[in-house]
This record gives structure tokens, C-alpha cells and sequence, in this order.
């Protein structure tokens, strides 16, 4: 099984009036060739940071990033500005969380699909227009060359998300970054988008790193996951083996959080209590100690190592779920 | 959807046609040139036949100059806004793109102009670009056209560069940026395909209260005698007609107006459309 990207040690800071703020702290990650990798973790666990600066996207004075990327046998770390540019659209791309604001509310689709391809393949105006039109039908929408002259207000959330894949899928990326592809759609929508995702990939023989914070997705759509608290991935398997063999309480909690089906009606949602981590005041023992049900003094006190237990799970746990120590409870 | 213009709209957009119309197509309307001295009707008030404006004390018919000093003061205005916009918009928008200290240098050169008036800026740079080292050499006409035009472009350049570095500022840090990245798109096609068509509607806005700013400036270095020589615009027939006031108000007061018409018209005109990009943006 070859690696599409593997991202050793990342570290991503940012400066900020109150400090340095290290949103991503030392994340390891691979991502097999034509897999599905879903990164999985509440909001601010830095899942959107660590894609972007994998991919070089951060930019600004800000900024700090440090560690290894290599994406297809390159170093995109040690690459200039323009060389990791060719690699985009081409090589790597991205849809955005929310479709509203990523697309240009004053240029028509037809044109904003087309660019990249004019752009990045050098395709002519007609070649590219036909190629849009393509693109939108692979996209699964109704009458492509109608919507080509439609403006982006004219378009439900769902309908822009399917433009925003046909544009990101347009130059045959060989890794697409999804993040969080579905949490500014209506949850019938959801479904039909991860769906087209899946199928896409698939076809299209891409690797894909799913951004998320439902499990359930990641069980449905993934071959591997990585779960995020606090800049750190504190756990990662192969799917099957990380929901049959579950090591992090966080994990775990993330799961209970899930309502279901068979709840008693009334009954209320199982949230995880507290709050993450403040991002410039880290504790010194584990991330997710104030909010553990199972902390002993140890969590407290040291930083738990990434631990491997083999079948490629790995996970930061002092006393993961199965241990034999007595747990307080 | 589209908001039904009220009276003083159509005045404006109406007025300023009409000024534009004057200035393209003055000169081959059947009217007297400027220069025409009308002898016999030295001092002739308003509403006299054949000269409805009057006449000035020098002979020189009204009308006619109303309709000839069209021509130089939309043109002044034009090119320098033009000019003033285009320079300062491209500083604007590459400023508050790159980020860093060009745009540090940008800005503090763009409140560095404004914090100097106006009119003392354009005065001194007329009077030093416009001047020969031997004083009894009278200066070409057309000399002074370029220094005027450059001199209120120096004027226009921060006002519309500061608007053109607002908004990119606002628009670049918006996703769409990002995703045109993320996609391979080199700086100048974002700026060109992404920046430009989102900035643009807010300086055309601008622009207009420009252009009035820049007519008003005109025609103060006309009235301190450092504009046009031979008083062929607005500013210059006004300044002509001030000398005598008591005998002769018509002079004075029908550019006044024509001068006013066109700068309420111009900020009445950028008002609308600044309040129509601003119902524009919320419904986004």
C-alpha cells in the first residue's frame, strides 16, 4: 500500500496579542493511496488548521509551521511557494465547510468552474465549458448547462456544495481535503453529499481525508481515522479495528454523544462536559484531563505517549478503555 | 427588487448626461466660441434675445461659455479621477493583498497626502511644476493643463487608494480566496478575476464623489488664478466674473450654479449607488 501523504510532526503556531497559539502539536499522520482517511474531534480541536497547513494553504506573517509533509514522493515542506501552487487543483484540493462564502457571489458558475481548468489544464474556452457542463452532471445536477449562467445566490446550499466538489474535483486531484464538507447543509442533504463523495472517490480513484465531528460518518465513509483533541491526534486505526477496539476514553465519549435511535424519548444527550483546553495555557498532563471520567493523578501530571498496539492503532492514554487498573467511576 | 428612483435621482443622473453631452458634443452645437466678443451687448443682463445667460463685462456671452467651459472641467475631472483611480486603486488593492511592509508604506503614504489640504497640495505643486525658471517666460497652456490634470490625480490617488485597500482587505480575507488558491490560481489571477469584480462597484461609487471634489478643486486654483489661463472653464469664468460683482452678478453666479448642479449631481449620484451597493451586500 503506497502513502499519498504522510505528515510527520506537525506543529502549527500562531501569534497572537495573548501569545503563541499552538493550534496543531505534533500530529503524525498517513494517508494511504486511494483511502479514505476521516479526521474526527470537536470543534477547535484544530482539524481544519492541521488540512490546511498539510497542504500549505496557511499563509501570512502569523504563521509559524513547522515538521514534514511529504505529499507523493514530495517535500512540500521544503518546496517554494510556486512549486507547492503547481501541486494544487492538480494534485491536491479542497471543498470548504461552508459553500456560501466559497464561492464569488459575483461571477457565474459556469465561469467560476471553467478557471481552473483555463488556468491549471490550459484548456481553451469551449473545451473548458464543456468540461464544466461535464463536471456538473458528474456532480449529479439537474440540466448542467442552465446552471453554468446561474449566480451563486440562486442556489441552495446543497446545490453550491455540488459545485464546490465539480470545482475541486475539476484538474483530477489525487487527494481531496473534505472539510467538514456537510455541517452547513440540512441534514437531508448531508447524506447525498458524503454519498456523492464516497461514490467520487471511488471512482475517480482518490484518496480523500474526511474533516467531521460525527462518528457516525467516519464509520460509514472511511477506512481510517484519526481523532483530534486539543492539536493532537490522540487516536488512529484503521476503522473497523478503532470501533471494535475503542482505546480513548475521548473516543468513547465522542461515540456516547451520538443520540440514538432507541433512546427513551425525553431523554437528554449525552454531551461531554466541560470545555476544550485553552489553546495558549495548555495543561501540562493530558489535553483531555478535566473532562475524563476515568483521570487518575497520573493524567494529571505527565503527557501521555503515543502508544501502539498494533493492527496500526495507535492512541495517547495512560489508562485507555480495557485496562486492567482499578478506575475511579 | 429594483428600487424606484426618486426625482432628485433622475435630476443628478439627468444633469450629469447633459454635462457629459455638453463637454463630447459642445463644440459642434451652433453656439458662438468663447472667445466671441460681443461688443454691442457688453453688460447685457439675463434673458436678453440672443444672449439668454447675458453677456459679461469683457463681451464675452454666457451661454456659450457655459456650454464651452463644459468641456475642460468634465475633462479635467474625468482624466484625473480616472487616472488618480487607477493608480490609486492598483496601489490599494496590491497593498492590502500582499499585506506586509508594501502595504505599511502604501498606507502611511496614502494619510501622509490626506493630511495635507487639498488645495494647498495642488497649489503647490502647480506653482512648482507649472512655473518657468525665468518668470517673464510665460508658461504654454498646455503646460499648465498637465499639471493641474497631475496635481489633482495626487489628490484622488489616496482617497480612492484608501477605499480600493478597505474593501480588498474585507473581500481577500473571504473563503472564496482561499478556495481559488487552493485550486492553483497564481496572486494575479485572483486579484484580476476574484478582488477586482467585488471592489470595483464601491470605487465607481467613490468615484463619483471624486469627480466633484476634483471640479471643486479646479475651480478654486482657477478663482487663485493659478488654473486654465483665459478662463475657458467653470472655475475660470467665475473667477473672471468676481471682479465685478456689483455691475455684473449674472457673470458670477450662472457658473456658480452650473458648478453646483454638477457636484450635488455627482454626490447625489455616488450616494445611490453606494446605498445600492450596500442593500446589494446584505442580501449576500
Amino acid at each position: 500500500m503506497t502513502t499519498m501523504m504522510s505528515i510527520e510532526d506537525l506543529h502549527v503556531k500562531f501569534a497572537t496579542p495573548f501569545g503563541s497559539l499552538e493550534a496543531v502539536r505534533g500530529a503524525s499522520l498517513d494517508i494511504p493511496a486511494g483511502m479514505s482517511v476521516g479526521v474526527v474531534g470537536e470543534s477547535g480541536s484544530g482539524k481544519t488548521v492541521l488540512c490546511r497547513a498539510s497542504m500549505g494553504l496557511l499563509s501570512g506573517s502569523n504563521v509559524q509551521r513547522e515538521g514534514k509533509v511529504v505529499f507523493d514522493g514530495k517535500e512540500l515542506t521544503a518546496m517554494t511557494r510556486d512549486q507547492v501552487r503547481n501541486e494544487f487543483g492538480t494534485g491536491m484540493a479542497m471543498i470548504f465547510q461552508d459553500p456560501m462564502t466559497a464561492l464569488n457571489p459575483v461571477r457565474r458558475i459556469g465561469t467560476q468552474i471553467s478557471e481552473s481548468l483555463r488556468v491549471r489544464l490550459r484548456m481553451d474556452g469551449k473545451a473548458a465549458r464543456a468540461r464544466s457542463a461535464e463536471l456538473l452532471s458528474l456532480v449529479r445536477i439537474p440540466d448542467p448547462e442552465a446552471m453554468l449562467r446561474k449566480f451563486p445566490y440562486q442556489l441552495s446550499g446543497g446545490m453550491r456544495q455540488r459545485v464546490m466538489i465539480a470545482i475541486a474535483i475539476s484538474c483530477n486531484p489525487k487527494l481531496l481535503f473534505a472539510d467538514e464538507p456537510t455541517t452547513a447543509l440540512d441534514v437531508t442533504v448531508q447524506a447525498q453529499i458524503l454519498q456523492l463523495l464516497s461514490d467520487l472517490r471511488r471512482d475517480l480513484k482518490m484518496s480523500m481525508v474526511l474533516v467531521t465531528h460525527d462518528l457516525g460518518v467516519v464509520a460509514n465513509h472511511t477506512d481510517f481515522v484519526a481523532v483530534m483533541y486539543a492539536g493532537e491526534i490522540v487516536e488512529q486505526a484503521p476503522t473497523i479495528e478503532l470501533f471494535a477496539n475503542m482505546k480513548m476514553p475521548y473516543t468513547e465519549a465522542l461515540l456516547n454523544s451520538i443520540p440514538n435511535i432507541e433512546m427513551k424519548s425525553g431523554a437528554r444527550l449525552k454531551a461531554i462536559e466541560g470545555r476544550l483546553p485553552s489553546p495558549v495555557d495548555r495543561p501540562t498532563g493530558c489535553g483531555f484531563v478535566t473532562r475524563c471520567s476515568y483521570a487518575l493523578q497520573k493524567c494529571h501530571d505527565e503527557h501521555p505517549p503515543l502508544v501502539d498496539a498494533g493492527n496500526g492503532h495507535l492512541y495517547r492514554c495512560w489508562f485507555p478503555l480495557g485496562h486492567t487498573i482499578a478506575r475511579k467511576q | 427588487m429594483r428600487s424606484k428612483y426618486t426625482i432628485p435621482t433622475w435630476f443628478a443622473f439627468g444633469w450629469l448626461g447633459f454635462a457629459v453631452f455638453l463637454a463630447v458634443f459642445g463644440s459642434f452645437l451652433p453656439v458662438d466660441g468663447y472667445q466671441v466678443i460681443h461688443g454691442d451687448f457688453i453688460d447685457s443682463p439675463p434673458f436678453t434675445p440672443g444672449h439668454w445667460f447675458g453677456v459679461d463685462s469683457n463681451g464675452y456671452d454666457i451661454f456659450s461659455g457655459i456650454i464651452n467651459g463644459a468641456r475642460l472641467s468634465v475633462f479635467i475631472a474625468v482624466v484625473s479621477v480616472g487616472l488618480g483611480g487607477a493608480i490609486g486603486s492598483a496601489l490599494g488593492i496590491t497593498a492590502a493583498y500582499y499585506r506586509g511592509r508594501y502595504d505599511s508604506f502604501v498606507n502611511s503614504a496614502f494619510n501622509v497626502v490626506l493630511s495635507v489640504p487639498n488645495l494647498v497640495l495642488a497649489l503647490a505643486l502647480v506653482a512648482v511644476l507649472a512655473t518657468n525658471v525665468d518668470i517673464n517666460q510665460p508658461v504654454p497652456a498646455w503646460r499648465r493643463l498637465v499639471t493641474l490634470i497631475v496635481s489633482l490625480t495626487v489628490i484622488i490617488i489616496p482617497i480612492l487608494g484608501r477605499i480600493a485597500r478597505a474593501a480588498t482587505l474585507a473581500w481577500s480575507g473571504r473563503e472564496f480566496v482561499v478556495a481559488a488558491r487552493s485550486m492553483g490560481m497564481r496572486d494575479r489571477d485572483i486579484i484580476a478575476r476574484h478582488i477586482i469584480p467585488n471592489v470595483l462597484p464601491a470605487l465607481i461609487a467613490v468615484g463619483f464623489l471624486a469627480v466633484g471634489v476634483v471640479i471643486i478643486a479646479e475651480a478654486s486654483l482657477s478663482l487663485l488664478g493659478v488654473g486654465i489661463p483665459d478662463g475657458a472653464s467653470w472655475g475660470g469664468m467665475i473667477a473672471r466674473g468676481r471682479n465685478d460683482l456689483e455691475y455684473n452678478p449674472h457673470a458670477l453666479y450662472i457658473p456658480i450654479i452650473a458648478l453646483a448642479f454638477t457636484v450635488i449631481s455627482t454626490n447625489h449620484v455616488g450616494d445611490v449607488l453606494r446605498g445600492k451597493l450596500d442593500g446589494r451586500e446584505g442580501r449576500l
